[in-house]
């Protein structure tokens, strides 16, 4: 125990560092739920507490602000959209019977590859770095925004940069279909005139209206 | 032990208002929409001009049966109501009503991103309900209720960012700080952004379409029975409350006002809210519902352009100024 | 559905459509009618506690003036759908003076309405020739049996206690025709007296109208 011997003790845990690991539990345990239940919709719910968990430990450790950020955009708006995409395939109420897939062990391993590979490197970058919550807060808005804004300014840029690309793409993406349904509209409109509808004019048009949206 | 009495009372505090203010604002809703059709409204409950209606409402939901739809899934459709309530509950902690520590449930370093974060999460609980409820018109309205979401979010909080731009901080107490009369004009574009957008994630009128009665029955509630139902408006309401509350801090100055500041500041906060919350029940009564796709429009079209150029004002009367 | 369809507008410029004007200026309108109604008095009628202010020509019961009544049967045969039920025999008068022919006449028996038929036409009343039916804006005859709803003779005649004095004529108008005659023959009446008394008046003078 040459790491415990560098910072305060593994032995003596305080309140926060107790209230760290059950929060810590649970959030593992909800994830494990949600990669396991067969339930769609539930899995999606399980992955709201999973990720609010999350939420929590980053409270826990005074990271304020990213705490906030990761209610706001994983369970304000990611989850949200599943939820959304879940409904607009009719997710069932009960089991799915193809909710499990063939590859779960691959899926296994790919996962606890990436764990070990992600917790090796976290554990070796801050072996002794001991976060001390009683003094000035580490996580606060102002320390994250300078900290952001002058060591790691080029990849929050060439992340914005991805996000545009993204963005652009999207409405490409979105005008093109539109442009396709136009092309295609006088013979629509002569389907939709004899009560006739191809599946492709529909899927054309719907496709339309989520690229409006 | 005296930290823990107080916090305690501040707890205790936020959960009266909780509980009495959208009763308040329900009520008015009752009378003010009433005369604005020429009627009376309730004038039985309670004996004077019917007072007492919600009471009566509360009390004849309290005592109706609570049905769970057979093939609904139980646990969630149970768990839906909460979800939808509690995070308004939350947020009213973090809104101050006066200067200094007193007049706040939780001093919170990023209160702003903690209010537009949980009152996202509220969404969550229609679209539960939408789904859990084994009902077309429920799973419609869950549908609508979450297209509405993500539409509004975004002019929600790039209006709310302006503000913090302005305001040079997130910390809801020290963005009234940095108020000054001038930033009404300045940030009024952003303000009108922020009310509608805030009003839509609301699911209010003119914006209610996933409540829409006539289209959808009502929505992801439409199963929905008794104290479970309530608390789905209990909501509602709360959510009108902590919107006129936020918009009153963000843009209108809080605590400030023309005079009386001193000691008074929180009937200033409470007097703005109030006029905003009539504000928000008149526009009920005015507008007729928007369609679907007008909503989409108006949002994409309008609200997120608008909000752009107010954070394009922001920046260069900022940079200008300092 | 991919076509941009005229009417998806935003909703800030409805006005746009019918003639140039400031965007939003018809959603300022609607905000300022509902404005308006707010400071205005509410319609509302809170009938149980307060009693609404009828016309006088309210179509609310049918009383009967069975005095008046002479079992003509008019008003029953009228009716459109028969709510009116009439027994009536008849009687025989003895002679006024000695020797004279006997009289008969009709007595009403039973009359009532069926109000639970009745569907407020108000033909009968404006049928009978001598005037014993009358509308009356008393309204509040509910009854929790259908049966309860036809009103007797005696119960239509409390009815009458209701009706409101008929209107005013219009200034100018011509007399009603039963007080004209009344008053030529109160008139008539009068004139004889004063001739009588300037009759005694004058000891010898001759006593007109004296068989």
């Amino acid at each position: 125990m040459s790491i415990a011997a560098a910072g305060p003790g593994f032995l003596s845990p305080t309140g926060v560092e107790i209230a760290f690991l059950l929060v810590g539990l649970v959030t593992f345990g909800a994830a494990l739920v949600t990669v396991t239940t067969r339930q769609l919709v539930h899995a999606a719910l399980w992955l709201v507490v999973a990720l609010g968990g999350l939420a929590v430990e980053y409270l826990l450790l005074t990271a304020e602000f990213i705490a906030w950020v990761q209610v706001l955009i994983y369970i304000g708006s990611v989850v949200v959209l599943i939820l959304f995409g879940l409904m607009l395939t009719k997710a069932p109420i009960g089991r799915s019977p193809d909710a499990d897939s063939g590859n779960r062990g691959v899926a296994l391993a790919v996962a606890v590859a990436a764990a070990v590979a992600l917790v090796w490197v976290v554990v070796d970058a801050f072996r002794t770095t001991w976060i001390d919550l009683d003094g000035t807060v580490a996580g606060s808005t102002k320390v994250t925004g300078e900290s952001l804004f002058r060591n790691w300014v080029l990849p929050f840029e060439a992340l914005s940069v991805l996000l545009l690309a993204a963005l652009v793409g999207a409405i490409v993406l979105s005008r093109r279909a539109k442009a396709d349904t136009a092309a295609r509209t006088p013979q629509a409109q002569g389907d939709r005139s004899t009560g006739r509808s191809t599946d492709r004019s529909a899927k054309d048009a719907k496709d339309t209206k989520e690229g409006s949206r | 032990m005296n930290g823990t009495v107080e916090v305690a009372l501040r707890l205790l505090i936020v959960f009266a208002v909780f509980l009495t203010f959208p009763l308040i604002v329900g009520q008015t809703e009752h009378k003010v929409m009433a005369h604005m059709q020429g009627r009376l409204g309730p004038m039985y409950a309670g004996g004077f001009h019917g007072w007492a209606q919600l009471i009566a409402d509360g009390v004849k939901f309290a005592q109706k049966e609570d049905v769970v739809p057979a093939d609904a899934d139980r646990r969630v459709f149970r768990l839906a109501p909460a979800v939808s309530l509690l995070p308004y509950l939350l947020v009213l902690l973090a809104i101050p009503l006066g200067p200094g520590e007193g007049a706040v449930g939780q001093v919170l370093d990023a209160g702003l991103f903690f209010v537009l974060a949980v009152m996202g999460v509220g969404v969550l609980g229609s679209l539960m309900a939408g789904w859990a409820s084994a009902n077309k018109f429920s799973l419609l309205g869950g549908l609508r209720t979450a297209a509405q979401l993500l539409a509004y979010e975004l002019p929600m909080l790039l209006a709310a960012a302006s503000v913090a731009m302005a305001a040079g901080t997130v910390s809801l107490p020290g963005i009234v700080e940095s108020f000054q009369w001038w930033w009404l004009p300045w940030q009024l574009v952003g303000a009108v952004v922020f009310f509608v957008a805030g009003l839509a994630e609301l699911q209010r009128p003119p914006f209610d379409m996933p409540v829409a009665d006539s289209e959808i029955v009502f929505g992801a509630y439409t199963e929905y029975t008794g104290l479970r139902f309530a608390l789905f408006l209990l909501a509602e309401y709360a959510g009108i409350v902590v919107l006129c509350g936020l918009t009153t801090v963000l843009f209108l100055g809080g605590w400030h006002g023309p005079w009386g500041a001193d000691g008074l500041g929180w009937l200033w906060t409470l007097l703005k809210t109030a006029v905003l919350a009539f504000v928000v029940i008149w526009l009920r009564v005015t507008y007729p519902r928007l369609r679907e796709d007008q909503l989409q429009k108006l949002s994409w079209t309008v609200l997120v352009p608008l909000a752009l150029a107010q954070i394009a004002l922001t920046g260069i009367v900022k940079v200008v100024i300092s | 559905m991919s076509r941009p369809s005229p009417d998806h507008r935003p909703a800030t410029t409805p006005s746009e459509r019918s003639r140039p004007s400031v965007p939003g200026s018809g959603l300022a309108k609607g905000l300022a009618v509902t404005l308006r109604t707010m400071t205005r008095r509410a319609v509302t009628q809170q009938y149980p506690d307060t009693q609404p202010e009828l016309p006088p020509r309210t179509r609310g019961v049918i009383g009967l003036l069975e005095e008046n009544c002479t079992v003509c049967m008019l008003c029953a045969r009228e009716c459109p759908d028969w709510c009116i039920y009439i027994d009536s025999h008849k009687e025989t008068i003895p002679a006024a003076t000695p020797g004279g022919r006997e009289r008969s006449r009709n007595v009403l028996d039973r009359f009532a309405i069926d109000f639970s038929l009745c569907m407020y036409c108000g033909i009968c009343v404006e049928v009978c020739p001598f005037d014993a039916l009358f509308w009356s804006p008393e309204f509040e005859y509910a009854e929790t049996d259908i049966r309860d709803l036809t009103h007797e003779r005696d119960r239509l005649r409390e009815w009458m206690w209701t009706v409101p004095a008929p209107p005013a004529l219009d200034p100018g108008a011509e007399e009603p025709k039963e007080v004209a005659a009344a008053r030529k023959t109160a008139e008539k009446l009068a004139a004889r007296q004063q001739a009588e008394q300037a009759g005694q008046a004058g000891q010898d003078g001759p006593r007109e109208g004296e068989a």
